[in-house]
């Protein structure tokens, strides 16, 4: 961010000017990367919501709206990102995602059987945080090369980010590693049918227009048996809890995001999206609706409900 | 279906009910919606006394059995292993049932788990959908076991009125015992799975399945009301059923005899029957150190 002067008085002339996203949105000349999208996204005429309300923050406006703000708001937080997750996890991101990673085991092999290849989806994996753990997971503790992961994501500025960040990983992952930008609510043509072992999603649904779009989308992709996997903030279960942490990142973290960023309402959007987001239980029904099954309740709390991982199972046809 | 809740009308039909044909392969499992528990009406068997009182506590329940027929013993590996009553859904019972078989060689396990997803067909990661991995695998065998049990009851009981007649207590050993052979198949693996159960998080949830095999055994052996005494409670049974499942893991005599007069000992001394433990308060003494270290073979931190 910094390094964009371009961008940086963008977003410092927004930040005056109220809570309203517009004018920070980057005019696709400034950008190569950015004019891909969303102004090319194909439109499909039988899945085209793009006029139908959702929310933005705490303001309704239109999907495609959206989804033109949210690629706003990451490209302009992209290189800071991390430390916006810090702040809303309260420091303990990089412990939840440990543990999502491990929990989902990519790559494990039943002993002294015949590892089989594995493709991992990484949706809004911008940064690569995710599939980097899922490669670590699978090739160096589970011992399983033949696990390959791609990175998805809507924002090109994000892919960015994770193919700078690969570059440091051993020859060996970097090679199980692909790139692809899609939206998530429609990867016709992008991801085949059946094809994928695992999808997962961290900290990046709340930020679609049409989460049942691409709920659905996981479910066509996946292969039957395949998992569904989701890490996402969450509601908080202890009122006591809930009103500290909402005190938190309402009062301070769009503040913080000011300090860090220089771009307030980023921040503020994103801690509004998370406000936005369904609890377990109704999230938990979208998965039920997009066709999955769930084992037990569905899903795990972590860190008395701040964040959650949800899973469902694609059953086998 | 109903949450097993203890002594309710819907833990009796729960506790009941036989699964025979539903859901027979791992395919069929996973066809259905996995929080669509598989209703599929099955045969059942009851004890009279059962049936009464299921009709008492749940008047136009469509589950109420209404087939008698002679349950048949299950083989550890008969091929269609039902899935248990309880909180499975379809897809998690495929997985399970799959995963059980693999439990007297790699214990209560990923390894487990891993090899029942492929015998079922599943992909290598569909176990990683499993809230509590090698504790579901536990859990699966305890609700396993403990639905077996009513079938068990009314074959075991099946000459009372027409000339036998047994005691309360001696109905009570009796299914204990009855329950401990469920263990068999996987006694070697059973320290290990004590002390996952024990873990913190899961400690709770195995003080449940305690307590509802107490009640389920204590429902079984007739109507508790008439039999106050403490053998007959759900402490009383869930002691005595702890301490001896916990000496079957050391048990290396030939058909668990050893095992088999551990109880006997423990539901005599219960009864005070015999020797100085008939003494109540020794008797107070010894349950109670019994009980602590039975609670904590099942995860109570005492
Ligand atoms: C908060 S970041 C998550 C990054 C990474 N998964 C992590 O956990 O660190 C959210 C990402 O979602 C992406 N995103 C937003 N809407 C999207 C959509 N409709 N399809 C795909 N990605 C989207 C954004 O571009 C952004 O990179």
């Amino acid at each position: 961010m910094a390094s964009r002067p371009g961008l940086r008085s963008i977003a410092a002339a927004s930040t005056s000017a109220s809570r309203t996203f517009a004018p920070r949105f980057v005019p696709p000349t400034s950008r190569s990367f950015a004019s891909t999208h969303p102004a090319s996204r194909p439109t499909t005429t039988t899945n085209d919501t793009s006029d139908r309300p959702t929310s933005f923050g705490f303001e309704t406006v239109t999907e495609s709206e959206k989804r033109e703000r949210v690629a706003g708001v990451f490209s302009s937080v992209a290189d800071s990102y991390d430390r916006m997750n810090d702040m809303m996890s309260l420091g303990v991101h990089r412990l939840w995602k440990d543990h999502y990673v491990s929990s989902l085991n990519p790559g494990y092999t039943p002993p002294g059987q015949a590892a089989r290849p594995q493709h991992i989806l990484d949706i809004a994996g911008g940064t690569g945080d995710i599939a980097f753990r899922h490669l670590h997971t699978a090739h160096v503790l589970n011992r399983n090369p033949d696990v390959r992961v791609t990175i998805s994501d809507i924002n090109p500025d994000m892919l960015e980010v994770g193919k700078k960040r690969s570059s440091i990983l051993p020859a060996s992952q970097q090679a199980a590693l692909s790139f692809l930008q899609a939206n998530a609510e429609d990867l016709t043509g992008k991801v085949a049918d059946n094809s994928m072992d695992l999808y997962t999603v961290a900290f990046g649904i709340r930020n679609f227009s049409n989460m049942p779009a691409a709920l659905q989308e996981a479910h066509r992709v996946l292969k039957p048996g395949g998992v569904f996997a989701c890490l996402e903030f969450s509601k908080v279960g202890n009122a006591l809890l809930d009103s500290v942490y909402k005190r938190w990142s309402f009062g301070a973290i769009p503040m913080i995001g000011h300090l860090v960023a220089g771009d307030r309402d980023s921040y503020q959007y994103l801690v509004e999206s998370i406000e936005n987001f369904p609890s377990q239980e109704d999230f938990r029904q979208l998965i039920l609706d997009a066709g999955f099954g769930v084992a037990g309740q569905g899903y795990e709390d972590l860190t008395g409900g701040i964040a959650a991982i949800h899973r469902g199972i694609k059953p086998l046809a | 279906m109903h949450p097993p809740t203890p002594s309710s009308g819907a833990l009796r039909r729960l506790g009941t009910q036989r699964w025979t044909t539903a859901a027979k392969t791992s395919r069929q499992c996973a066809a259905i919606h996995m929080t669509t528990r598989a209703t599929v009406p099955s045969t059942k068997q009851t004890l009279p006394s059962h049936a009464v009182r299921a009709a008492v506590a749940a008047p136009s329940s469509p589950t109420l059995p209404t087939v008698t027929q002679t349950a048949q013993r299950r083989t550890f590996h008969s091929t269609d292993h039902p899935p248990p009553p309880g909180p499975f859904g379809a897809t998690e019972s495929a997985l399970l049932a799959a995963a059980y078989q693999h439990v007297p060689e790699h214990g209560f396990s990923s390894a487990a788990l891993a090899f029942g997803a492929r015998d079922a067909g599943f992909p290598d990661i569909s176990t990683s959908v499993l809230p509590d991995g090698e504790f579901g695998l536990i859990r699966w065998h305890l609700e396993l076991r403990k639905a077996e049990l009513a079938g068990r009851a009314e074959e075991m009981f099946v000459g009372e009125g027409k000339g036998k007649e047994y005691k309360i207590p001696e109905k009570i050993e009796m299914l204990i015992w009855e329950r401990l052979t469920g263990n068999k198949e996987v006694i070697g693996q059973w320290q290990q799975a004590l002390a996952i159960m024990a873990s913190p998080t899961n400690v709770p949830v195995s003080i449940k399945h305690l307590a509802e095999l107490a009640d389920e055994i204590v429902y079984l052996s007739g109507d508790k009301a008439v039999d106050p005494s403490w053998y007959s409670s759900r402490a009383g049974v869930s002691a005595i059923y702890a301490s001896t499942e916990l000496f079957m893991t050391s048990d290396k005599s030939e058909g668990f005899t050893d095992t088999r007069q551990f109880l006997r000992r423990r539901m005599e001394e219960a009864r005070g029957v015999k020797g100085a433990l008939g003494n109540v308060g020794q008797w107070v003494g010894f349950s109670a150190m019994g009980a602590l270290n039975v609670a904590r073979s099942w995860g109570v931190r005492v």
